[in-house]
């Protein structure tokens, strides 16, 4: 068995002797990387291990009326298969529970994990996972988020679909309105996005003797990650333990528990070690992806190029369980105005479920959407007074002892000495294209 | 026709969770020979964060950095850690690593205060010794003091600590707060070339400038940063997942388009470093906030270029044509000629 330590820097390092910080020394594993010796996921193996696979809901909502294992059970090299009545807690989430391990009464989205199977081989696990018989009796679905918060739309959850309305105000925006000299709108969109981290999903679970239980995982959160493990299957925390392999990228998409507590479960049901590598279908369809935003910009401002007032509404598509959607909404509305000095501000951010893919954490949380429609829209607002758009946001930046619309007041605000660098550095001259 | 523009985008971007608790714990050990283990439960995730980890405590403990040893993201052997995520680790288990080599230190100094005959405030460790600081030639290897205080004085040199941000949660009405402890800032510049006939967009370079507070190791930021501009141009331009009634028609590679080596551009990096009083060594982080303002710096450059606002993103070769052919033909492209 590998046990995964993380070597010492290798002695390439050249000798320090005036400190190590703010050198640049190449990375610890950077050999290890180069001649491929870096043990990732699906590079885990022990002996006698079974091969996990997942039965996925082919429905982007359905209730599930029957589940019928028999076939699958009497499948060659089948060993076990769990579905959600296995899982002692069968809920998670951060801000909000919402998410089974297995789906139970009802499946949300394409993908859904319905049963997980383990074989001897891979091959047998696919095979068997194609018999399991799921019955699915089909529910109307809604994939278009501002459909999904009329009232007549269908529900995931609860009597809403509006998971999160997250507000900021600063000042009086409709009086910041009334001052200006010109009011410029805008509506911006974003797509879903992959993490498309080269690595997939990929771990092992190998069960103790005495009913303890270490997984192997490509993980960011190797302890959000055990702790949910633990509390899903109503075991000790100290009984699960959780090793992070080798990363192959993550990107926020390796936040969170996906198939750890199927292979846990698997192992200590079958006292066998237990294998998972989810397929690149697998991860578009059924992991996390980037939140599709829909934004909608309104900015005040004067003649001289002062900037008054900004409403910004943000609809974020969820997808069918919350995740990290609540968390990730919060950092994009608190961002949402830029990093400009506007003394009136109103924010509206809303988060809607519906039966399209779980949106989760990814690189910016949320901030990458906003950051797209302000900086555009600050290069829209300048054109609207005529102004350059670099002169534009210096006359507008935040500076130290400046705050954003939370009240959060920023010291050591660099933006200007960015921006004069970066200049300098595309030599970018006032008189002209590149052309 | 290929027409070029330039576009200018930048950002503000906090370090840590959004106001929930995210503190980060370690441990550490110097041995008797002068060697040091730490233990964090921060994930390398690649960006290199055990390499950046290694070389605070190297420079907190005074002990070279290859007589560290990191033991990383194990469970049920490392202290715990709120992950490898929101540009959080360079700053949040960087001061939990500080705060337990502090305490390590401390007992070193004290044990060489009866060697040196100084009082501890007056030594510091550096480089594998332990010397007066008004009088470096005083000073006594680390390794002896490290073997005399676990055999001689029984005090073995070791320390935990932990670090969790200062914030407050937003006020659900008003949504005011201090959710975080520390902001970065960043600006980058795109230089594009846009084909009129077909919408195609090429970025022909990019610029950023971050500043990072102090970069612990710059060759590591540099390198975020590249990948996060390569990120970000898969948003602006390529990556869309083509979603239909809940299902995911393009689920390869094939389809899906990551930019590879073949597309991205010269790409200019420089750091505006400004250590930050609350970080180690006056360390934030830069994970996320490499990939911030490409997108918009690409889609801005476009608007140079040919004239056309874009508000959806991926701005596809199609969705350029298709503004270009809606845009007035009394319209002249350009902003800065």
């Amino acid at each position: 068995m590998t046990t995964i330590t993380h070597p010492a820097p290798p002695t390439v390092i050249e000798e320090t002797p005036s400190g190590a910080v703010g050198r640049r020394v190449p990375r610890h594993d950077a050999l290890l990387q180069v001649t491929g010796r870096v043990v990732y996921g699906d590079d885990m193996h022990a002996a006698g291990m079974l091969w996990a696979r997942a039965v996925r809901s082919p429905h982007p909502h359905a209730r599930i009326a029957e589940v019928d294992l028999l076939p699958a059970l009497s499948s060659p090299g089948v060993r076990a298969i769990i579905t959600g009545r296995d899982v002692p807690r069968n809920r998670y989430g951060f801000t909000h529970q919402d998410q089974p391990v297995l789906a139970e009464d009802c499946v949300r989205h394409v993908g859904e994990a319905v049963a997980v199977v383990a074989a001897e081989t891979l091959r047998q696990a696919e095979e068997a996972a194609a018999r399991v018989m799921v019955r699915y009796e089909p529910l109307p679905a809604v994939f278009d988020p501002l459909e999904a918060m009329r009232t007549d739309a269908p529900r995931l959850h609860q009597d809403t679909n509006v998971a999160e309305h997250i507000r900021i105000r600063e000042g009086d925006v409709e009086a910041g309105f009334a001052q200006a000299d010109a009011i410029v709108e805008e509506e911006f969109t974003t797509g879903f996005v992959e993490h498309a981290h080269l690595e997939p999903h990929a771990g092992l679970a190998i069960p103790s003797p005495d009913g303890a239980i270490t997984i192997y995982s490509s993980v960011q959160r190797p302890f959000l990650v055990a702790g949910d493990t633990a509390k899903v299957l109503a075991m000790s925390q100290n009984r699960v333990r959780l090793i992070a392999t080798g990363v192959g990228g993550g990107f926020g998409g390796k936040n969170e528990m996906t198939f750890e507590p199927w292979i846990a479960l698997l192992a200590l049901r079958t006292r066998r070690p237990v294998k998972i590598v989810f397929t690149r279908e697998e991860e578009f369809q059924a992991t996390t992806v980037r939140h599709p935003y829909r934004m909608r910009y309104r900015t005040g401002v004067r003649a001289d190029g002062t900037l008054l007032a900004r409403a910004v509404e943000i609809i974020s598509d969820c997808g069918a369980y919350v995740s990290w959607g609540a968390s990730t909404l919060a950092k994009a509305s608190i961002h949402a105005a830029g990093p400009y000095a506007i003394p009136h501000v109103k924010i509206d951010g809303y988060l809607v479920y519906t039966n399209n893919p779980v949106g989760g954490a990814m690189r910016g949380f949320g901030v990458p959407q906003v950051g797209f429609a302000y900086e555009c829209h600050t290069d829209a607002v300048a054109e609207a007074v005529t102004m350059d758009p670099i002169a534009f946001r210096l006359r507008n930046a935040l500076r130290d002892g400046g705050h954003l619309p939370t009240g959060q007041v920023l010291e050591r605000v660099t933006l200007a000495e960015t921006l004069r660098q970066a200049l300098e550095m595309a030599e970018w001259r006032r008189e002209g294209r590149a052309s | 026709m290929r027409r070029r523009g330039r576009g200018v985008a930048w950002m503000a971007y906090p370090i840590g969770f959004t106001s929930y608790a995210n503190p980060s714990a370690a441990f550490v050990k110097v041995n008797q020979d002068g060697s040091a283990v730490v233990w964090t439960g921060a994930a390398d995730v690649g960006q290199g964060s055990t390499t950046a980890l290694a070389q605070i405590a190297a420079d907190a403990l005074g002990i070279p950095l290859d007589r560290i040893t990191m033991v990383t993201s194990d469970t049920l052997q490392t202290p715990m850690d709120l992950g490898s995520v929101a540009s959080r680790v360079t700053y949040i288990a960087g001061n939990a690593i500080m705060r337990a080599c502090a305490q390590a230190r401390q007992i070193l100094l004290e044990v060489a205060a009866d060697e040196l005959g100084i009082g501890p405030e007056g030594l510091e460790c550096r480089d594998g010794w332990i010397m007066a600081r008004d009088l470096p030639e005083r000073r006594v290897p680390l390794a002896d003091i490290a073997r005399k205080a676990e055999t001689g004085k029984g005090r073995p040199p070791i320390g935990a600590g932990s670090y969790n941000p200062p914030t407050t949660f937003l006020d659900p009405e008003t949504g005011h707060g201090k959710p975080y402890n520390a902001y970065v800032y960043a600006t980058q510049i795109a230089e594009v070339e846009v084909d009129t006939e077909t919408g195609q967009v090429e970025v022909l370079r990019l610029t950023a400038v971050h500043d990072c507070g102090r970069a612990i190791n710059p060759l590591l930021v540099e390198g975020q940063i590249q990948g996060g501009m390569a990120m970000g141009m898969g948003y602006a331009l390529s990556e869309e997942m083509v979603v239909q009634d809940g299902r995911v028609l393009n689920t390869t590679f094939a389809d899906y388009l990551v930019p590879t080596a073949m597309d991205v551009p010269p790409m200019d990096v420089g750091l505006a470093e400004v250590p930050d009083p609350t970080g180690p060594f006056g360390a934030k982080g830069v994970g996320e906030p490499s990939l911030l303002p490409t997108a918009p710096a690409i889609v801005n450059a476009i608007y140079d270029a040919v004239g056309v606002r874009l508000h959806e993103l991926p701005v596809t070769a199609e969705r350029v044509l298709a503004a270009l052919r809606a845009q007035s033909p009394a319209r002249q492209p350009g902003r800065h000629s």
